[in-house]
C-alpha cells in the first residue's frame, strides 16, 4: 500500500549541541605514581580539605610523593577559576579532586 | 562564541498525537505531554522575537552547550507558550548568561534542587495576562504555567539537565515546574520593585533568582506591623535553611494583600521594612551548631555570636503580590546560581 501521500508532521529538535571547535580528551595517565607531585583539589565543602589530606598522607606511604599541592575552588558547584587550574598544571603531575560534607 | 549555528534536525512523524509520543520518547519532556514542536510553530515564535533560527543566545562553557533561539522557540513551543510570552523567556535567559553563563550549569549541579523564580514587572504583565494575584502560583494560567514550563524544557533539552544525569537535586522541587509571577503593582501600597531598582514604570522587567522551596507564611492574628516583620524575620531564620547563612543569599519576601495593607496603613515603607526584618533575622552560633546547621563543637562566645540570615537589609527583596481571600505572604530564598538579578524585557 502506498503510505507516501498520508499528511505527517515535522518536529524541530529542540536539544543542545556542542559549540566547541576541538574534541575534549583525556589527559595521558601517569605510568607509574612513585615520586610524583600530587595535587589536591579542594572543593570547597566542609571537611574536603580532611579527606583530601587523609588520602595524601595514606598514598603517601605508598609513593613517596616529591611534593603535595593543595589547591581549593571558590564554590562547589562552579568550576575553578582559571588561576587554580594554572597552579595545578604548574605544581602537579596528577590531581585528587574531593568531595566532603 | 559562535555567532550563528547549524539549524536543527527536523524528524518527520506520522501525525499529531505520534508527534507527542515521539516526544516522550525521545526524552523531550518534563513528564507532561508536551505541544509539538512542528515548524510552523516554531517560526511563529521566532517571528514574535525577529531572531534567526541560529541565532546564538549564549554557551554555557563547563557543559559545552550553546542555545539558538530555534531551539529556545522550539522549547516554548513544547511548553504551550503563546508567541508574545516568548520575550519573557529569552530576558530570563539573557539574565543567566550574562550573570554567568556556568550558572546554568550550577543550578542543577548542586544537591539542593534549586529552581528558577523570575517576577514580572511593568506593562508586559497585563499584554500577556500574567496572573499577579489570586492562586499566584497555582497551576491555571496560561502565561504563568508556560513560560516557567519552557525555562525547564530548555535545560533540560538544551543543556541536559534531566533528572539522575546532569539534574543532581537530592529532594526534587515543585519549583522546577516553573516559579513565574507579576507584581501586583496596581494595588501596591508601594511603588513597583522595578523601579525602587531604578527602572521606570514603562519599562517591563524580569527578576530572576535561583531559588528553594518557597514556604507560606501566616500571620492571622496579629494586628501590629511589628507582629508581622517579627514573624518574617522568625520566618527567614528557619534552622532548616540555617546551613546556608551569610553565604551571600537573598531572601525574597511576597507580601500579600492583606500584609500589605496593614503595613502601609500603618506607615511602613519598603526600606523600613527591610530594615526592621534584617536586624531581628539571625540566629546565634551556638543553636547552629546544636542543631547539625554548622560546623564545630559549641565554643564559648557562640550563643552571643549572631549570624545574620543575610549580609544586609537591601538583600530582602520586597514584592506585592497574591490574592485577597486570606492572610498570607509567601518567603523564597535564594541561594546558588543567580541572586536577584533584573533583565529589561
Amino acid at each position: 500500500m502506498a503510505t507516501q501521500n498520508l499528511p505527517t508532521v515535522q518536529l524541530v529538535d529542540p536539544t543542545g549541541f556542542d559549540p566547541g571547535e576541538t574534541p575534549l580528551v583525556m589527559a595521558a595517565r601517569p605510568i607509574d605514581l612513585r615520586g610524583g607531585r600530587l595535587g589536591l583539589l579542594d572543593n570547597s565543602k566542609a571537611n574536603a580539605d580532611a579527606i583530601l589530606w587523609a588520602i595524601a598522607d595514606a598514598l603517601n606511604d605508598e609513593f613517596e610523593f616529591a611534593d603535595v599541592f593543595y589547591a581549593r575552588k571558590h564554590s562547589s558547584s562552579l568550576p575553578p577559576h582559571p588561576e587554580v587550574l594554572a597552579d595545578l598544571h604548574r605544581n602537579a603531575d596528577f590531581v585528587i579532586a574531593g568531595v566532603g560534607d | 562564541m559562535v555567532e550563528a549555528a547549524p539549524r536543527a534536525a527536523v524528524h518527520t512523524i506520522p501525525d499529531s498525537l505520534d508527534a507527542i509520543e515521539e516526544c516522550y520518547r525521545r526524552g523531550w519532556t518534563d513528564g507532561l505531554p508536551v505541544v509539538p514542536p512542528t515548524a510552523d510553530r516554531v517560526q511563529a515564535m521566532l517571528e514574535a522575537v525577529g531572531l534567526e533560527p541560529g541565532h546564538v543566545l549564549g554557551e554555557v562553557p563547563v557543559r559545552r552547550r550553546a542555545l539558538t533561539a530555534e531551539q529556545a522557540a522550539a522549547n516554548a513551543v513544547m511548553a504551550g507558550c503563546l508567541p508574545a510570552y516568548f520575550p519573557v523567556v529569552l530576558a530570563t535567559m539573557r539574565v543567566l548568561f550574562e550573570h554567568d553563563p556556568n550558572c546554568i550549569h550550577e543550578v542543577s549541579a548542586v544537591t539542593n534542587s534549586t529552581g528558577l523564580m523570575v517576577a514580572v514587572n511593568g506593562p508586559i504583565r497585563r499584554e500577556i495576562n500574567l496572573n499577579c494575584t489570586d492562586n499566584l502560583f497555582s497551576p491555571g494560567n496560561r502565561a504563568n504555567s508556560t513560560i516557567g514550563r519552557a525555562l525547564r524544557l530548555i535545560l533540560i533539552n538544551v543543556f541536559e539537565q534531566r533528572p539522575g544525569l546532569l539534574d543532581r537535586g537530592c529532594m526534587g522541587s515543585l519549583t522546577k515546574f516553573g516559579v513565574v509571577f507579576g507584581e501586583d503593582e496596581e494595588n501596591s501600597p508601594w511603588e513597583p520593585f522595578h523601579v525602587s531598582q531604578g527602572f521606570t514604570a514603562e519599562q517591563s522587567t524580569v527578576t530572576v533568582a535561583t531559588i528553594q522551596d518557597p514556604s507560606m507564611h501566616s500571620n492571622r492574628y496579629g494586628s501590629t506591623a511589628e507582629s508581622l516583620l517579627d514573624s518574617i524575620a522568625d520566618g527567614m531564620a528557619s534552622h532548616g535553611l540555617a546551613a546556608y547563612f551569610g553565604r551571600n543569599i537573598k531572601w525574597v519576601w511576597i507580601v500579600g494583600h492583606w500584609h500589605s495593607e496593614r503595613l502601609a496603613r500603618q506607615g511602613w515603607t519598603r526600606t523600613d521594612m527591610q530594615e526592621y526584618v534584617y536586624e531581628r533575622s539571625w540566629r546565634s552560633a551556638g543553636q547552629l551548631k546544636r542543631l547539625g546547621m554548622a560546623t564545630g563543637a559549641v565554643q564559648p562566645g557562640d550563643d552571643e555570636e549572631r549570624r545574620m540570615t543575610v549580609a544586609g537589609p537591601d538583600d530582602i527583596l520586597i514584592f506585592k503580590a497574591g490574592g485577597d481571600s486570606g492572610m498570607y505572604s509567601e518567603l523564597i530564598m535564594n541561594y546558588y546560581g543567580v541572586p536577584a538579578e533584573i533583565g529589561v524585557i
